[in-house]
């Protein structure tokens, strides 16, 4: 296992298209806090104005599925189906003499530590850079300070529950393009059950999801039971997947 | 102690209602380098994917290395190199990095395999190029590489000669033979170039339409090949005395049929006739015989029907 993940990170170190993401995330995290550090745009309402955060209310952006989706869809398009491809790289893997469902679980957390690269740490630590560059550090206090490091161990569980997801939808599809739409389709979709009354099972299996838990987990304030809740349906969304895709890419015959 | 690498009874691989492997009972030896000879979508490279384990059989059962494949098939593979129809590379890495990650998936320890494997195959020289501004025949280099990297005991070769030149096909011969020679590599060689495999093999296997028809040593191909006259008298006993001691011969084979095979006198057939008839023998038939491989694959295939 262990030099499968060394096989992955050094495959995920030299993957044009994750330093290309890695540079857009950046770029566009770092532009989205300047402009609303100086007032030049403006978003209110969300958690982070109520912790006293409001200049890193870009952070907003980053965490909802349907924008953080096109960075780690496109990722896990280039990163994991191409390999089944016309190169066909998956075949040395399968050849190396590791069991399928090791192969599988290297992908997954080296993939998963990428997109939560990309995703979540690229976009935090730009705003943090950016509160210091304009001098506005003075509002991370103790008490929002435990609220980012909370929220986003919380977030990262769900977001791992949800790499678990495309990372089937990758090996499912074996191409990168149906990936990326097929990705995109799922969120759009989870966000409309979100916003509009479905039906009463849709609507329990919803509730219960890491997709309401991406908004829960933001909460200023947060209960034992609604923190125990979400680790649940993180850990049991990751597990229940991450088998699934297992047994998925065990049974799947290589071309 | 098993003596054979591989070994197949009724291996069968379905796709709906077509059978791409069809009942093969196959068996590689020790130290064999075997030509797996067949037309385009013949099966060859289904068996080889599910010899490899990139696919599953439908039926039969399969030993590698003497055990189970449904069992040790992960443990085979440690110590196989293969590459399937094209070498599969990262085309923006270099050729050292797409070996250091197969390395890697290995766990082969040390990166010194790297630098012999890319001299092994003359590819020490491509420095920070990148695989995608390859030629087809250094790809092919490569992708064998990597199958060399982890030493293997067994080498599988899909088409390996695809898009190498005359020099990197004879280069890949003399490879293979050294490591047949020197390390007891055991190869399974795939192809449907039958003069490629024909100096390079020791044992054949021909697969038509998902069937192994015939499993035949170097030698007995030889002798199925070799250029002879076929000769049916009315007394075969009588035939055979009269050309060992009328015309001093003795390089001939007496048939299950009642047919001989003369390997001698193929330029003076006249003369051979002439005793036999002499003798008081009938000739009920009497032609030159004796295949290339081509025509012999083209035979036992039905002939006709290569793409």
């Amino acid at each position: 296992m262990n030099n499968l993940l060394k096989a992955e990170i050094f495959k995920m170190q030299r993957n044009r298209s994750f330093w290309m993401i890695f540079a857009i995330s950046a770029g566009l995290s770092a532009l989205m806090h300047y402009l609303i550090m100086v007032d030049w745009w403006k978003m209110d309402g969300t958690s982070f104005d109520a912790v006293g955060l409001g200049d890193m209310n870009a952070l907003s952006m980053f965490l909802v599925p349907v924008f953080f989706n096109l960075m780690i869809g496109t990722l896990a398009a280039f990163f994991i189906s191409t390999e089944f491809g016309a190169g066909g790289v998956i075949k040395n893997q399968i050849l190396s003499g590791r069991h399928r469902h090791l192969i599988y679980v290297s992908k997954y957390i080296v993939y998963t530590m990428g997109s939560v690269l990309i995703g979540v740490l690229v976009p935090l630590s730009t705003g943090v850079i950016m509160l210091a560059v304009t001098g506005n550090l003075e509002i991370l206090d103790g008490g929002n300070i435990v609220y980012l490091i909370r929220m986003h161990l919380l977030f990262i569980l769900q977001y791992a529950g949800y790499t678990a997801m495309v990372t089937l939808l990758a090996v499912l599809t074996e191409d990168s393009g149906k990936t990326i739409i097929f990705s995109v389709l799922f969120t759009i979709l989870m966000f409309v059950v979100g916003k509009v009354p479905v039906f009463n099972i849709v609507e329990i299996i919803y509730d219960h999801s890491i997709f309401q838990q991406f908004n829960l987990v933001m909460a200023p304030e947060m209960s034992a039971g609604m923190m125990t809740e979400a680790v649940i349906v993180g850990v049991l969304t990751i597990v229940v997947v991450a088998a699934v895709g297992c047994m998925v890419f065990g049974r799947k015959e290589i071309k | 102690m098993n003596d054979y690498i591989l070994k197949t009874q009724g291996l069968t691989k379905k796709y709906k209602n077509h059978h791409a492997v069809d009942q093969v009972d196959l068996t590689i030896r020790k130290g064999d380098i075997y030509g797996f000879i067949g037309q385009n979508g013949a099966g060859k490279s289904t068996m080889i994917r599910l010899v490899t384990g990139l696919a599953f059989p439908t039926g039969g059962t399969m030993e590698i290395f003497g055990r189970d494949a449904r069992t040790g098939l992960n443990e085979a593979q440690k110590r196989m190199g293969a590459i399937i129809e094209n070498p599969a590379l990262f085309p923006e890495m270099t050729a050292y990095e797409n070996l250091e990650v197969h390395r890697r998936q290995k766990g082969i320890p040390g990166r010194e395999c790297i630098d012999q494997t890319l001299e092994l195959v003359g590819l020490t020289d491509t420095g920070v190029k990148k695989v995608k501004n390859f030629s087809l025949g250094m790809k092919q280099r490569l992708g064998l590489a990597m199958a060399l990297l982890s030493d293997p005991e067994f080498l599988i070769l899909d088409e390996p000669t695809n898009g190498l030149d005359p020099i990197g096909i004879v280069e890949l011969r003399e490879l293979i033979r050294k490591l047949n020679r020197e390390k007891g590599l055991t190869v399974l060689i795939s192809s449907h170039i039958l003069g490629e495999l024909y100096q390079l093999a020791t044992t054949y296997g021909i697969i038509h339409e998902g069937k192994l028809l015939e499993e035949l040593t170097l030698k007995e191909l030889d002798e199925k090949c070799r250029q002879h006259l076929k000769i049916k008298v009315d007394d075969v006993t009588k035939g055979a005395t009269v050309l060992e001691s009328d015309l001093g011969l003795t390089d001939f084979e007496i048939m299950p049929d009642g047919t001989i095979n003369l390997y001698q006198h193929l330029d003076d057939v006249r003369r051979v006739s002439k005793t036999l008839t002499d003798n008081g023998l009938v000739i009920e038939h009497f032609a030159r015989a004796g295949d290339s491989l081509e025509s012999y694959f083209s035979k036992l295939v039905g002939g006709g029907r290569h793409e």
